[in-house]
C-alpha cells in the first residue's frame, strides 16, 4: 500500500472530504478549517476534489439569476390574507383596507423620498464620521460597556425555547417593551411602558422561569424617590 | 405596534417577527420585501417560471404569517424562513416532477461531457444540476449559491448533519460521474457517511 493510498483510506480523509464543500463556502469553524488545511496539504485526492468543488462553486455563483420586482407578488399575498380573513369571518380592519388601496402609491413616493434623504444624510454623515474616526481608537475592549439605547431601563435574556407569544405576554405583564435586541448573546434592551416602577417590572420578570437574566441598567433611585 | 430599534439584520428580523405574531401586516410586508430577492434568486434556479417562484414565496409567507407566534428563538429567523421555503419548494417541485415526468441523473448513465471552456462548464453544470435528485440539488445550492453552513443546512432541511453530508456527497459523486474531468478524485465516502 502506497503512502497516498494509506492517506485516502484513513478515517481522517473521509471526514475531511465530507467537509470540503463548507471549506469552499468559508463557513467552517476555525478548528475544522485548520483540519482541512492540514489534510489537504498531504492528500492529493482531496486537493483535486477541492479544486473541483471550487470550480463548481464559482460556476454556480457566476450563473446569472433573474431579479424580480416583489411589489406585485406582495399585493397578491396581501389579497390572499384578505380573502382568508374574510372566509374566517374576520375582515381586515378598516385602516388596513384603506392602507391596501392607497399604500402603494404612497409607499413608493415615501420610499423615494426616504432614499433621497438617506443619501443626503449618508454623504453628510460620511465626512463627519471620517473625521470622528480619526480621533477614536478602532477597537473596543472586552470590559468596555456597549452603549445603552435611549430609554433602556432593563436588560434581559430569555430562554431560547420561549415563543414570541410567551415573550410578549411576559413583557405585557411587566409593562415593558423591547427597544433593541436580541444581541448575538441573546440580550434584549427593555424600556418601561408605563408608570410601573423599574423595580416592580424587574420583580415581575424574575418570577418567570423563562427569564434567564434580568438586571436594571438605569440608576437606582435615591431612597424615598418614586421609581 | 412600534417596532424596536434595529441594530442588525438578525435583530430586525426578530423584531419584525414579533410584530407579525401580533398581527402587524406592515411588518409582514417589510419582512417579505427583505427576503424576496434572496428567495427568488434561489428558487428561479429550479424553475424558469416566475409564477412558480412567486407561488412558493407567497406560500412560505402565508406560513410565516400563521406560525410567527410559534417561532422559538432557538433558531435564527432567517434559517426558519428559508426552512419553510425549502419544504414548500420541495413539495412544489415534486408536484411538477409528477406532471412533467422529469428524470434524475441515474436516467443518463452514459451521458458525460468534457468541457474545455468556462461556458461549457456552466452549460454542463446547468444540465448536471437539473438531473440531481431534488434534496441533493437543494443541499448543493444552499451551500454554494446561498453560502449556508453545514449546521444551517441541517436546520433548514430539518435533517441531521450526517444526512446533509451524505446528500452533498452523493451530489458531488453524481456530478463527478457526469463530468469526470471536473469531478476530482473518486471516493468511497458513501460507505462511511451514507
Amino acid at each position: 500500500m502506497t503512502h497516498n493510498s494509506r492517506i485516502e483510506n484513513s478515517a481522517e480523509h473521509h471526514e475531511v472530504s465530507a467537509l470540503l464543500p463548507w471549506y469552499v463556502n468559508e463557513t467552517l469553524q476555525e478548528r475544522d478549517r485548520q483540519r482541512v488545511d492540514a489534510h489537504v496539504g498531504v492528500c492529493a485526492g482531496c486537493r483535486a476534489d477541492l479544486a473541483a468543488q471550487l470550480r463548481i462553486c464559482e460556476a454556480i455563483a457566476a450563473q446569472p439569476a433573474i431579479d424580480y420586482m416583489p411589489v406585485a407578488s406582495l399585493k397578491r399575498l396581501m389579497a390572499r390574507l384578505d380573502a382568508q380573513a374574510e372566509s374566517a369571518g374576520t375582515p381586515p380592519p378598516p385602516q388596513e383596507q384603506a392602507t391596501n388601496r392607497l399604500a402603494w402609491r404612497g409607499w413608493m413616493a415615501a420610499s423615494i423620498a426616504a432614499v433621497a434623504v438617506a443619501v443626503a444624510l449618508l454623504v453628510g454623515n460620511h465626512w463627519a464620521q471620517l473625521d470622528a474616526r480619526q480621533n477614536q481608537p478602532n477597537y473596543r475592549t472586552v470590559t468596555s460597556s456597549a452603549p445603552r439605547p435611549q430609554g433602556e431601563v432593563i436588560r434581559a435574556v430569555f430562554s431560547p425555547s420561549i415563543t414570541l407569544v410567551e415573550l410578549q405576554t411576559i413583557l405585557d405583564e411587566a409593562q415593558l417593551r423591547i427597544i433593541s435586541g436580541p444581541t448575538e448573546a441573546g440580550v434584549y434592551s427593555l424600556a418601561s411602558n408605563s408608570t410601573l416602577t423599574v423595580r416592580a417590572s424587574l420583580a415581575l420578570l424574575r418570577q418567570h422561569s423563562t427569564v434567564r437574566f434580568a438586571e436594571r441598567t438605569s440608576p437606582e433611585p435615591e431612597a424615598g424617590a418614586s421609581p | 405596534m412600534i417596532l424596536p430599534v434595529k441594530n442588525s439584520p438578525k435583530e430586525r428580523d426578530s423584531a419584525l417577527l414579533l410584530a407579525i405574531s401580533a398581527g402587524d401586516r406592515r411588518a409582514l410586508e417589510e419582512l417579505y420585501l427583505s427576503y424576496h430577492r434572496r428567495l427568488a434568486r434561489f428558487l428561479s434556479r429550479f424553475t424558469p417560471r416566475y409564477e412558480n417562484v412567486e407561488e412558493i414565496i407567497n406560500d412560505t409567507f402565508m406560513v410565516v404569517w400563521q406560525s410567527a407566534k410559534d417561532f422559538r428563538n432557538a433558531s435564527q429567523v432567517s434559517t426558519w424562513i428559508i426552512g419553510i421555503a425549502y419544504r414548500t419548494a420541495l413539495k412544489s417541485f415534486r408536484r411538477q416532477k409528477n406532471h412533467t415526468g422529469a428524470r434524475s441523473l441515474e436516467d443518463y448513465p452514459e451521458q458525460t461531457v468534457d468541457p474545455t471552456f468556462d461556458e461549457e462548464v456552466s452549460d454542463w453544470l446547468k444540465h448536471g444540476l437539473s438531473r440531481l435528485p431534488m434534496e441533493q440539488r437543494l443541499t448543493l445550492e444552499l451551500a454554494y449559491q446561498m453560502g449556508h453552513s453545514l449546521e444551517e443546512i441541517a436546520a433548514i432541511t430539518d435533517c441531521p448533519v450526517g444526512t446533509v453530508k451524505a446528500r452533498m456527497f452523493h451530489a458531488r459523486e453524481k456530478l463527478r460521474q457526469y463530468l469526470p474531468t471536473l469531478g476530482g478524485a473518486p471516493s468511497d465516502l458513501s460507505a462511511r457517511i451514507g
